[in-house]
């Protein structure tokens, strides 16, 4: 490992806050700014995107100047992959398939975000989950899903 | 003697039998609820609600207290355990709850919690019953410029709950505030950052920002390296209870935190989301080691936790004198007793004393239950943490995704927590802390409504703010706090200079 | 592809038979009834009474599921998209018209995507003010809003909140440019004009009669053609000389287009046993209002109803020059 002379933490976070701040910026530009009495909605949101901007620039600069004070790490690579996909998938899938069957699938996919479950463990966890969950919140608290959807409906 | 005969009243109500049973049920459904994760208080009590509907209506209202406060407690406990609040207020008991709970500390954490929020919520509940109406009258005199200065102070504490870098918990100050601005602006109409899309007409759901750049990402942390979820909270537990030494550091930011949170509680144009926020930057000020905060102080769970629990307390009273709902769990409320065949106005406390009355004493006597039922409880909380974390966090998941669903039915909800939970953990790698971005989501709607609001009545003269007393003492200790921030570092700078000088 | 097509077949197989059995059967489950607004407001309130009601006259419960955002648009364009199979109906009030107009990108055409039901309530407004607003009544109110249009501030609770709704018309009657001030809903509204930080507003009766009835708000008016057993000294607007503000809160529950119409008629009375129970009208008396009269919940009255608010309101909202999105 060679001696950086930047700080990679901070020379990425001042990237993004620059990316976000242009890009807040940039939404913001076809909306009304408006007088100092009458504030169109986008007078605030220009304003703060200038300063995120801004913001971002100083990090940038800050990062380029020092030295990093601890390494970014491993990533979870996997974990993303199998566990941020989960609630998009029940998101997806509650209304058509039902609840049960989207808690479940779920509920199995974000298992396998951990190399150490093992797949006989994954499907009882699911199980597990989707029972107690449609016992609790289907039939107990009664609250409106649709347990079996209408993709299953034939 | 009118308080001791109208209290009398109100015990006698809240402590028949029956009522006694409801808020018992209502507090442990509360907590074994709240205490899933992502489900916070609103989910909580939306859930609920339609139990409560067949009851007495003092009967009813009683156990939705309870609910309220149980869901409240439940909602801390999972702060502390696996970082996952599930409303504003425990967001920050997340920030040092959670530290204390990876070091082993988890039972201690929690007992601070629920002790702090006793004592906050006893001394609450009789500020409630003695000072009501008086307190209504300050609450009323907080107009548009006031709120707007209230949350310039908010503001600037928001930077102090950051213990890295302090441009960076700015940049995420700012950025909280942009997203927080999303959806429809209320003068206009004009969509501000939907992305075209009507489910982001009423901007950000905070629950999915919350579990995403919270719950999500913490998750995330903890799946990394080829190993994948190493065992997260070591199996060192401690002792569960709060040391002689422990109980000392918490008394006074308890106390501190009471009397902010019932200030501020008090306030209904968002004061309460300020009071757990404000308390812990008050802590971190006066702590005499400061840098202890976001490592596991337990004054930054105790001041806090009582800050919130008083806020939460206090907030019933724009509701009981003037029928007016604080936030969205007193909306939920005020549906339930226009249900029951009471409309909630400034009458209540008079036509129907044993209601109003009945209230307040239950929600003492709920917080009793709580403390009660919860000191023995932290044992089992503080085994579920045994559970290996590869077992734990796809339950968290399914639990934080039923959550977000039911606020609102709506499965975009679903996908901002993946979205947030991406966005989280890469600032988690870059070390930029969440906790400013969350206050900055919740303030920004407020800030620039107010700012706008006061313009307009104001005529577009800016020297409202200054002009109004309240307005003007707030901006004034926004100075204060600037300069007391500064201070040290004035000070670091100083020294610095003097050292390279010797 | 084959495939396909024998699924789609053996739907609409599936659902002659259904069609058929369901006149004997239906309801055989329970009902979604979806509520566009959050939980424990106004809508929702009345959503709740009406369907517990209908709940013991169809034997089937009705759950109410609160859809919110967007001013309602949300909830009705879940349910323009659902099955039309009875299960699941709309509660909306008259939000339904006026985003025809407000919402110029509307993901569903109200006319052509709904079936009617019939109408559940109409609640009324009032014009009130801080407790110490100068006039003495609603003369000497008119008189001075149009003296004074430019410093008098008007609160609402949001664009397509009734609150606005029934603002655009006051001015429109008085002809005066009040400075309008928007809250995030009713809550944040009411509390600065019960404390005086701004000076009128136009409301429902559900969120005024209690604050009227304490002296914490000052009332003027009511937007009804005649005056309300509730406040009987209360004149009506156009007592005042006022003509044009006659509004009301019209509530109607609606069905998906294609919904059978043994459903409807299922629906349709058993809305009208509901509101014909006692119990019902004494809630709704608590709420400033009264159910609508039984040839008032039909579908045909309702149909005619949504049809003239939309004409209505389209140009009042095209003036104003304010859209939602």
């Amino acid at each position: 490992m060679r001696d950086r002379t930047f700080d990679p933490t901070d020379v990425a976070a001042g990237v993004i806050f620059i990316l976000l701040g242009l890009a807040f910026g940039f939404s913001a530009l076809g909306l009304e700014i408006g007088t100092s009495l009458r504030m169109g909605p986008g007078y605030a949101p220009l304003v703060l995107a200038g300063v995120l901007t801004l913001l971002g620039v100083l990090i940038l600069a800050s990062g380029l100047r020092s030295h990093p004070d601890e390494a970014i790490g491993p990533l979870a690579w996997r974990g993303a992959a199998f566990l941020l996909p989960a609630p998009i998938l029940f998101g997806l899938t509650v209304r058509g398939l039902g609840f049960v069957p989207a808690l479940f699938l779920a509920t199995l996919l974000a298992a396998f975000a951990s190399p150490r479950m093992k797949p006989w463990q994954a499907l009882a966890l699911a199980v597990t989950v989707t029972a107690f969950s449609t016992i609790v919140f289907s039939y107990a608290l009664g609250l409106p899903f649709r347990r079996f959807g209408p993709w299953l409906a034939q | 003697m009118d308080l001791l005969s109208n209290l009398a009243l109100g015990f006698a109500t809240a402590a028949s039998p029956a009522n006694l049973l409801f808020c018992l049920i209502g507090v442990i459904l509360g907590t074994l609820i709240g205490v899933l994760p992502g489900i916070g208080a609103t989910a909580t009590i939306a859930m609920l609600l339609p139990i409560t509907f067949q009851l007495e209506p003092v009967s009813s209202l009683i156990m939705l207290a309870g609910i309220y406060y149980g869901a409240q407690y439940g909602g801390s406990t999972t702060a502390i355990l696996i970082n996952m609040p599930g409303e504003s207020s425990s967001a920050v008991t997340a920030i040092d709850g959670y530290q204390m709970a990876r070091r082993g500390k988890a039972g201690t954490a929690l007992a601070v919690a629920a002790l702090g929020s006793f004592f906050a919520g006893s001394v609450a509940t009789l500020l409630v019953a003695l000072f009501a109406p008086p307190l209504t009258t300050v609450a009323l005199k907080f107009g548009a410029a006031e709120y707007f200065s209230l949350m310039v102070l908010g503001l600037v504490c928001a930077v102090a709950l950051a213990h890295g870098s302090f441009l960076k918990a700015l940049a995420m100050v700012v950025l909280g505030l942009l997203l927080g601005l999303a959806g429809t602006d209320i003068y206009t109409g004009a969509p501000r950052f939907t992305l075209g899309l009507p489910e982001l007409a009423d901007g950000f759901n905070f629950v999915a920002l919350a579990v995403g750049v919270f719950g999500i990402a913490e998750i995330l942390r903890n799946l990394e390296g080829s190993q994948g979820s190493r065992e997260v909270l070591g199996q060192r537990l401690g002792g569960l209870f709060p040391s002689r030494a422990d109980l000392r550091a918490m008394v006074a930011p308890m106390l501190r935190g009471t009397m902010l949170g019932s200030i501020l509680g008090v306030l209904p144009g968002g004061g309460a989301i300020l009071a757990s926020f404000g308390s812990y930057t008050i802590e971190k000020r006066l702590s005499a080691t400061p840098e202890e905060f976001g490592r596991g102080a337990i004054a930054g769970v105790a001041g806090p936790e009582s800050a919130n629990n008083a806020g939460a307390q206090t907030s019933f009273i724009p509701l009981l004198t003037l029928g007016i709902p604080a936030n969205p769990v007193m909306a939920l409320m005020v549906g339930a007793m226009i249900i029951q065949g009471i409309v909630p106005g400034p009458n209540v406390a008079t036509e129907q004393p044993d209601l109003f009355w009945g209230i307040i004493a239950s929600m003492w006597i709920g917080n009793l239950m709580l403390i009660v039922l919860n000191l023995p409880l932290i044992g089992i909380w503080v085994k579920l943490l045994k559970v290996p974390y590869h077992i734990l966090f796809p339950i968290i998941i399914a639990f934080s995704s039923i959550g977000v669903y039911s606020v609102k039915g709506n499965a975009f909800d679903l996908f901002a927590v993946a979205a947030f939970g991406l966005l989280g953990y890469v600032f988690l790698k870059l070390r930029c802390e969440p906790a400013p971005l969350l206050l900055g989501f919740v303030l920004g709607p407020l800030l620039e409504e107010n700012l706008r609001r006061a313009m307009i009545l104001g005529r577009g003269d800016p020297s409202v703010f200054l002009t109004r007393p309240i307005s003007a003492a707030l901006l004034a200790l926004t100075l204060g706090v600037i300069a007391v921030m500064l201070m040290p570092r004035i000070r670091r700078k100083r020294e610095e200079v003097f050292v390279a000088e010797d | 592809m084959a495939q396909v097509s024998r699924i789609g077949s053996f739907a609409s197989v599936a659902a002659l038979l259904a069609t058929t059995a369901l006149a004997q059967s239906y309801p055989e489950r329970q009902i979604t009834m979806v509520v566009p607004f959050a939980a424990g407001g106004p809508t929702d309130t009345v959503g709740r009474l009406i369907g517990e009601k209908m709940s013991e006259e169809l034997g089937q419960q009705i759950i109410v599921e609160n859809v919110g955002g967007a001013g309602g648009t949300l909830g009705a364009a879940q349910v323009a998209e659902a099955e039309p199979d009875g299960y699941t109906i709309l509660l909306h009030h008259i939000g339904m018209a006026t985003s025809e107009t407000l919402y110029r990108e509307l993901p569903y055409e109200t006319l052509e995507a709904f079936a009617t039901i019939g109408l559940v309530t109409e609640v009324p407004m009032t014009v009130v003010a801080r407790a110490d607003f100068e006039p003495a009544d609603m003369a000497a109110f008119v008189a001075y809003v149009k003296e004074n249009a430019d410093t008098i501030t008007m609160a609402n609770a949001g664009i397509g909140a009734a609150s606005h709704l029934c603002g655009m018309l006051l001015m429109q009657a008085l002809d005066a440019p009040i400075v309008t001030v928007p809250y995030r809903g009713t809550g944040p509204a009411m509390t600065e004009l019960v404390g005086g930080q701004i000076d009128i507003m136009c409301d429902q009766t559900t969120n005024t009669t209690e604050q009227i009835q304490g002296g914490t708000i000052k009332a003027y008016a009511v937007t009804t053609p005649e005056r309300l057993d509730l406040f009987p000294d209360l004149p009506t607007a156009s007592e005042a000389g006022l003509q044009g503000l006659d509004v009301t809160v019209w509530h109607g529950i609606y069905a998906p287009a294609g919904t059978p119409q043994e459903a409807i008629d299922r629906l349709s009375s058993a809305l009208q046993a509901a509101l014909a129970d006692p119990a019902i009208a004494e809630q709704l008396a608590e709420l400033g209002t009264a159910p609508s009269p039984a040839e008032d919940a039909t579908p045909a009255a309702l149909e005619t109803r949504l049809n003239e608010e939309i004409e209505r309101w389209r140009p009042i909202i095209e003036a104003a020059g304010v859209y939602a999105d």
